[in-house]
């Protein structure tokens, strides 16, 4: 009965007829990697209606997957060797989670589900169990280095509101990105972090010119790209010993 | 200026780049060397991936010695019949290197087992070059005349396929000039180097080949061997980076015309010394690389699909 009872709760609370709603809207919708890319920034704002005060915005940013190698380095002879590996799979290459309310009560449980959930994948590939806390080790690693990287940021962003009715948040986003759809996804909360109403939008990074034509290459028609390279400087080598040539003549 | 480099996946400065290309190449116009022994390192410390800087720089030299196999084809200083057995050993030599670097790089080692060869390598090369420069300036201040070559019936002449290589004056056996080829294909395959520096003294003293004809003919050989090696890894390891290639080749263009035609107001032992000592520091710092502390234990790198 008790279990029927929430089961109502949520389903009416999360039902477009709640009295919380969130629109939004993004400032570009493609973003182009070219060779001068230095990073860029993002904008998404929109409007909402907060059924009361305690109701608070959550915002996440979700790159596209990769799939990750952590290693770690260890000493032989007096070398620094890579000796430990884990690989983790179809994790987000980008994540970042923000709040309008950075006192919100359940905060870190929200936090660590959303990140176990989406970091937590991996294998181990040949870590010897020799200091014992292997895995747990390696998934700190991963967070710890993504977050050094730019890629991975936990409630320290801010979500602007703006008199109880609009919205505003800022993603920047660092040079070295994968490319693919970044979706954006505003979720309205609780008191108790229980979803009220939802908007999404994404974003699609792609490569462009010079830097699209070499790594699509490169990967899709290697012979292809093996020879244009090789024709390439041979007809630079060409050309400077012609201009040389020509020069002191 | 910043750019993206597309298969390095790394941001560098631009003028860096060129600054660095013409750098080394001013200095193999000075030297007379080829400069991929330093530029694949430099390149490594500049925080290029060891299999990008590796594959990048073998079509760097593709360009450079196609140059200069141009301007000896115009003054015959080329032996075809001897560069041709040349390839052939390099071919295979360059087959089996990029295999051999595939596999490293599959362990997640290639960036270690690059810079170990470099340090064993620069180490002797520069040390050899130190020491020997020393005594040459210690022998002329005692003006001592010792420098005696003479073409030797040595145990070259006891192997078989004897042939003859009419532009170098020789009838040799056509094994030793595989089996140089093939080490020299090593080389380029897991260093990005052209290997001038062992082929030229080997092609002298082992084979016993004219001057005239040695530079022409290196170079010819390289070409070919840095060519085939640059498509090898295009195909193997998708690490040519042509965009980083077309820098360095046009930094390393105009600072070696720069170099070959500046008047160096040193004597060569001189040179040869501020060489070595450049050679031994780039060593060095590859070798504390290895050895002090990282920052972070911890690297991440990312794996196929995405």
């Amino acid at each position: 009965m008790k279990a029927l009872f929430f089961a109502i709760i949520i389903l009416f609370s999360a039902s477009p007829f709640s009295s919380s709603s969130v629109i939004s809207d993004i400032d570009k919708s493609d973003i182009e990697l070219s060779t001068r890319f230095d990073g860029t920034s993002l904008l998404v704002f929109g409007a909402l209606t907060l059924e009361n005060d305690s109701t608070s915005l959550l915002v996440e940013v979700v790159g596209p997957s990769t799939s990750i190698y952590i290693r770690k380095k260890v000493q032989v002879w007096g070398i620094w060797v890579n000796r430990k590996v884990a690989q983790f799979q179809d994790i987000p290459s980008f994540y970042q989670i923000s709040i309008s309310n950075p006192e919100h009560p359940v905060l870190m449980k929200i936090k660590n589900q959303k990140l176990k959930s989406l970091f937590y994948d991996f294998l181990e590939t040949n870590s010897t169990p020799v200091d014992g806390n292997g895995v747990e080790q390696y998934y700190d690693e991963l967070t710890r280095l993504k977050k050094k990287l730019g890629k991975l940021s936990t409630f320290e962003e801010q979500v602007d509101i703006i008199d109880k009715k609009l919205f505003s948040y800022k993603v920047n986003l660092p040079k070295k990105i994968h490319p693919g759809i970044y979706k954006i996804k505003m979720t309205l909360i609780d008191q108790q972090g229980i979803e009220l109403s939802k908007s999404e939008q994404s974003v699609k990074v792609s490569k462009v010119g010079v830097q699209e034509f070499l790594s699509y290459n490169s990967k899709k028609n290697p012979v292809f790209y093996g020879l244009f390279s090789v024709i390439i400087a041979l007809i630079l080598g060409f050309s400077a010993a012609q201009l040389f040539r020509w020069l002191y003549r | 200026m910043q750019i993206f480099l597309p298969i390095a996946d790394v941001p560098v400065d631009l003028f860096v780049l060129l600054i660095l290309g013409a750098a080394v190449g001013f200095l193999s116009g000075v030297f007379g060397i080829g400069g991929g022994f330093l530029m694949t390192p430099l390149l490594i410390l500049l925080g290029i991936p060891a299999a990008v800087a590796v594959a990048t720089e073998a079509n760097q030299i593709a360009a450079s010695s196609f140059s200069g196999v141009l301007a000896h084809l115009k003054r015959r200083a080329v032996d075809f019949k001897m560069g041709n057995i040349l390839v052939i050993g390099g071919l295979l030599g360059s087959a089996v290197g990029v295999e051999v670097f595939r596999i490293i790089k599959s362990f997640g080692q290639i960036e270690l087992f690059v810079s170990l060869c470099y340090i064993l390598f620069l180490g002797s090369i520069g040390t050899l070059m130190f020491l020997e420069s020393l005594s040459t300036i210690q022998r002329s201040r005692k003006s001592v005349n010792t420098i005696k070559h003479k073409k030797k019936h040595n145990w070259i002449h006891g192997l078989p396929f004897k042939t003859k290589f009419k532009s170098s004056n020789l009838y040799i056996s056509a094994i030793p000039p595989v089996v140089i080829g093939f080490i020299i294909g090593i080389l380029a395959s897991i260093m990005g180097v052209g290997g001038g520096f062992i082929l030229i003294p080997a092609m002298i003293y082992v084979l016993g080949m004219p001057t005239k004809v040695v530079i022409g003919t290196s170079l010819y050989q390289i070409m070919f061997i840095t060519a085939f090696t640059t498509f090898m890894h295009a195909t193997q390891n998708k690490t040519v980076d042509l965009l980083l290639a077309l820098i360095l080749i046009v930094g390393g263009v105009l600072g070696a015309q720069l170099g070959a035609r500046v008047t160096v107001k040193l004597k060569a032992e001189e040179i040869r010394i501020l060489l070595a000592i450049i050679v031994l520091l780039v060593c060095l710092k590859l070798a504390l690389g290895l050895m002090m502390t990282p920052n972070d234990l911890f690297s991440i790198t990312y794996g196929s699909g995405s």
